[in-house]
């Protein structure tokens, strides 16, 4: 059965974005783990044909990004927005020709020192018209989720839209959550020490051996994922004994110490979350009543 | 024996000063949970000092002996990168020019440590003087071992040498695994140093690391820090601690990478293995 949150208290407030574009440094060339040079594509402005339910891997990208992203060009704005935008939160566009077409909140990408961007998916239609600079209003909701009955755990950019279709229940005193894989800590990369309601955490598989080895080979954008002994109470880190769940945000990544990320939904280090099996846990079906932008 | 590019290597001064301690508001949450005010960043700091434990300070990421800075950005990204371990330091103005010192690691800034008398001499703003010398060293007969961050002035003293199988020999204090490696994953392995999040007590006790001390040399397993610091299976990378526990989730002790190679090419001795002091001869 599911439990009882304080929903009902949950202060809803609107927050204002930006459709992105991509930037680059002045050298162009960023460097692989293997040190080889390369133009990262993948991050910033409008992604037309990566949406959440896609595999991780093969692109010929760098954490390619589905659907926008957005930021407030006023970085205190921005950060704003980066804490309080959840999962599952509801966003309007606001000027251009796609005003008034309704998406969907699906993840935030905080890259160390250079950007902090929140994800929002929208109809194919509405995505073919959107441009950089196009005003997305977000309808927040989520930061402040509790479950009165089990105050150990710690919701982070859970919007109750999320909430909702997730099969979660408690089982036996615990919490029961459909994760698509449970990972190890090693894995983990840049993100650590970091907001946990406003990063993103990297999973480094840096070779597809070690993606099988760890039962991530088909991993997707959208994937609710658990791992094993981190803590996201406040800030991001290692804590034996503790879970961390969280949906990965975007594709994977050649980078030293990147990955496929996650933003964090939940922890606890008393193991009153648990993870359960389930390979539909997917935002793709969750959010998105199928698969693609069919919103 | 091992043959290096020594003589192909630029030394250049750079310069750098004494940095000040600031702050920028508010709390950060403690490993705890609690909120946390705490010294140890930036500064000198004439109590803390390579070959004092890493932990059991009231401070945050403790940086032993003084903190050097950049005096703007770019310079401080330079004097960052340039600077390797066992660097000979001058001071260039103040009431203790002249007196030199040694590079002992990096964290936010560069971190250098001095005679005690002139620690006490030295303020903030005095210029400091980096001999840097050491990125761009190659091991000519390890070509698959890269170094990073690793002055002439340390590896001649670390006497490494080869396996009768053709690997090289490294003793080391410690060993890391990588599920403790936090905050400087993802980061240039020659900008500052990785974070290993050692807050709980079962952790250190069953890594057996309750004597961690700054300067000790360390191993961190299936770990690639060539071109960056990363998780790979098959890699390990070889580091100097340089800072003291910070309480704040995901960080932690600090390790400046020297060396990195495939586990196949290098042999570790885990043990006794001298520390940083003893090898450059601190305090001075």
């Amino acid at each position: 059965m599911k439990p009882q949150t304080n929903t009902a208290t949950l202060v809803e407030s609107q927050l204002l974005g930006e459709v992105t574009s991509p930037e680059l440094s002045g050298s162009v060339y960023t460097v692989t783990r293997d040190g080889l040079p390369f133009v990262p594509v993948g991050c910033g402005g409008i992604h037309y044909n990566v949406t959440v339910g896609m595999p991780v891997f093969g692109w010929a990208a760098d954490q390619a990004q589905p659907g926008v992203s957005l930021e407030n060009p006023d970085p205190a704005a921005n950060v704003g927005l980066s804490v309080f935008a959840c999962v599952g939160n509801r966003a309007v566009v606001r000027s251009g020709p796609a005003a008034g077409a309704v998406g969907v909140v699906t993840g935030k990408h905080e890259q160390f020192d250079t950007f902090q961007h929140v994800l929002v998916d929208f109809p194919q239609p509405v995505i073919e018209l959107l441009v950089p600079g196009d005003k997305v209003a977000i309808a927040s909701v989520g930061v402040g989720l509790q479950i009165p009955e089990l105050p150990s755990v710690t919701f982070h950019s859970l919007g109750p839209q999320l909430w909702e279709r997730w099969a979660v229940a408690m089982v036996g005193g615990r919490l029961e959550v459909p994760v698509v894989v449970t990972l190890p800590p090693q894995l983990v990369g840049i993100g650590s020490g970091r907001v946990s309601a406003a990063t993103s955490l990297a999973l480094q598989l840096p070779d597809r051996q070690t993606a099988r080895d760890v039962g991530a080979d088909d991993l997707r954008i959208g994937d609710i994922v658990a791992v094993r002994d981190w803590d996201g109470r406040y800030a991001t880190g290692y804590r034996r004994g503790s879970l961390l769940v969280g949906v990965i945000v975007h594709g994977a990544s050649r980078l030293p110490g990147h990955g496929p990320s996650i933003t964090i939904l939940a922890s606890a280090r008393d193991g009153a979350i648990v993870p359960a099996h389930d390979p539909a846990a997917n935002l793709a079906r969750l959010l998105m009543a199928g698969t693609g932008r069919a919103l | 024996m091992l043959a290096t590019n020594r003589e192909a290597l630029v030394r250049i001064g750079v310069q750098g000063q004494v940095s000040h301690p600031t702050r920028r508001g508010g709390y950060s949450v403690g490993y705890d949970d609690a909120p946390v005010m705490r010294p140890g960043m930036s500064g000198v700091s004439v109590n803390l000092r390579v070959g004092s434990p890493a932990f059991g300070w009231a401070c945050d990421h403790g940086e032993p002996g003084v903190s050097a800075e950049g005096v703007t950005s770019q310079r401080h990204l330079a004097l960052q990168v340039m600077a390797c371990i066992g660097n000979r330091v001058k001071v260039v103005s103040g009431p203790a020019a002249g007196a030199t010192g040694v590079v002992t690691g990096k964290h936010a800034f560069v971190l250098i440590d001095f005679a005690e008398s002139v620690l006490r001499q030295l303020a903030p703003g005095d210029r400091l003087l980096v001999s840097a010398w050491g990125q761009g060293l190659e091991l000519t007969s390890a070509p698959e071992i890269v170094a990073r961050n690793l002055g002439p002035e340390l590896l001649e003293p670390m006497a490494l040498e080869f396996t009768r199988d053709a690997r090289l020999h490294v003793p080391v204090r410690f060993v890391l695994p990588p599920e403790v490696m936090g905050a400087g994953i993802g980061m240039s392995s020659e900008w500052a140093n990785c974070d290993v999040m050692l807050h709980q007590p079962e952790v250190v006790r069953d890594l057996g690391l309750e004597d961690l001390r700054l300067g000790d040399l360390v191993a961190m397993t299936a770990q690639d820090h060539r071109f960056g610091r990363s998780f790979r299976p098959g890699w390990t990378s070889i580091g100097v601690v340089v800072h003291a526990l910070g309480p704040t989730p995901g960080h932690g002790v600090g390790v400046v990478t020297i060396l990195t190679g495939p586990e196949r090419c290098l042999d570790l001795e885990v043990g006794e293995a001298p520390n940083l002091t003893k090898l450059l001869g601190l305090p001075l």
